[in-house]
């Protein structure tokens, strides 16, 4: 499930972004399959369409969904492949990222490691932030 | 895409007697964007609103509504505009039905179909007077006859006050279907700041009849922060940061600030003694309550 939240510092956009991407990096939004319209995912999410319009036009950009006239947007057939350097220096960038969000917040090199090995098994899982 | 403002608000200045309500007062609303106003009671949102719709003269400046004066010319741009009021008003008399036919000779793109849908949609009883119905349903009727004259800005003025949380989401779901379905430009005025939060892209924030905010909802919330520090060694700086609020603490420091960069943090970390520096994000209630509410307590 797609997740948001309004008050991250992370813009509303991005967080659609990268939480689609994640969905169908992972697996739960298969190739060729339809996501919700705009429309729908706005008033799902309770956010402002065009929001939902930018991460979708970034998301088709980069390859990961095709909008077909009329029919509606669907997660591309064969999603964008990395080259070996591309993947390695996507990784460096985001680990770097998280490494100073860590350093920021005064989080110890094992506390960073048992996020991230906790955030692998499932996002979000047992951090009391269901609502 | 942008460029072109439905709303320009330029060198505004309203006052009542000797009292001034707004000095000084310039914005613009894009085409297309949700545009928060807000500010505390009391900060002159109304009178703004009353002169963005020409139903004010300002003391000095003006308000170009569509690139037309707002005051000369308000009879030809209300055809264009939705107003739902922070008080619904109408004929008590007048039953829902009756009022969408009284209001229809006056748009040019009236929508009559989609009003009685959304009246139904809304649970408005078609019989009932308009002066017998509840908050909740006057202002759907408010919503419903907004709309339904196609508008091309939509002011919503304060309008979940006084409204049950389904009936707030009911009105969050519609101005998002309407954003979807038209790309209509909205000026909202509200208190519900985590419901518009999600919705707004631009906001405004008045104070002291100035304003004192004017930039995207993404920026504001790039800028602002709340840092807290552990006990340090005096001399203690902020710098490079300029806090808003500032305050010591048995634990330390805490301040907002509203010039917030990761380079900043970067050089603010590297003069600190503390190694205990925590950064917190700010929801958009907590950045008005640091702009607009520092200081006068209740009123």
């Amino acid at each position: 499930m797609l997740r948001i939240d309004p008050r991250d510092a992370v813009p509303i956009w991005k967080q659609i972004e990268e939480g689609l991407r994640r969905l169908v990096g992972s697996g739960s939004l298969r190739p060729g399959r339809p996501v919700p319209s705009v429309r729908d995912l706005a008033r799902e999410l309770r956010v402002n369409p065009m929001t939902v319009s930018k991460a979708y036009q970034r998301l088709a950009d980069g390859g990961v969904l095709v909008v077909r006239r009329g029919e509606g947007t669907f997660v591309a057939e064969g999603p964008p492949q990395l080259t070996r350097a591309e993947r390695a220096k996507t990784m460096r960038e985001g680990a770097s990222r998280y490494v100073s969000l860590a350093a920021t917040l005064g989080v110890s090199k094992d506390e960073a490691a048992r996020e991230v090995a906790a955030a692998w098994d499932g996002p979000r899982r047992g951090r009391g932030e269901e609502s | 895409m942008s460029g072109e403002a439905v709303l320009s608000v330029e060198d505004l200045a309203v006052r009542y007697g000797p009292q001034t309500v707004l000095e000084g007062v310039s914005f613009q609303v894009p085409r297309g964007s949700v545009f928060a106003l807000l500010g505390r009671n009391g900060s002159g949102k109304s009178s703004l609103v009353r002169c963005a719709l020409g139903l004010q003269k300002p003391a000095r400046g003006g308000v170009r509504l569509f690139g037309e004066d707002a005051w000369a010319s308000r009879r030809r741009a209300m055809g264009r505009v939705g107003v739902v009021p922070e008080h619904p008003d109408a004929p008590p008399e007048l039953t829902a039905g009756e009022l969408l036919a009284f209001c229809a000779p006056f748009y040019p793109a009236w929508n009559d179909t989609s009003a009685r849908d959304r009246l139904e949609r809304y649970s408005v009883p078609p019989r009932v007077p308009f002066g017998r119905l509840s908050k909740g349903q006057k202002g759907a009727v408010m919503l419903a006859l907004a709309l339904a004259a196609s508008p091309e800005l939509l002011v919503l003025d304060d309008p979940t006050l006084g409204l049950d949380a389904v009936a707030r989401r009911a009105l969050y779901d519609e101005l998002i279907g309407e954003l979807a379905d038209r790309g209509t430009t909205a000026l909202v005025t509200t208190h519900d700041l985590d419901g518009i939060e999600p919705i707004a892209d631009r906001v405004a924030v008045l104070r002291g009849a100035h304003l004192v905010a004017n930039e995207t909802l993404d920026a504001l919330k790039a800028r602002f922060r709340r840092i807290r520090c552990g006990p340090a060694a005096a001399p203690f700086s902020w710098e490079p940061f300029e806090p808003i609020t500032a305050a010591e603490k048995d634990w330390g420091r805490e301040a907002i600030v509203g010039n917030f960069t990761e380079e900043r943090l970067g050089a603010f970390r590297a003069r600190t003694v503390s190694d205990n520096v925590e950064v917190v994000a700010l929801s958009l209630e907590e950045i008005f309550l640091s702009l607009a509410g520092t200081a006068g307590g209740l009123s």
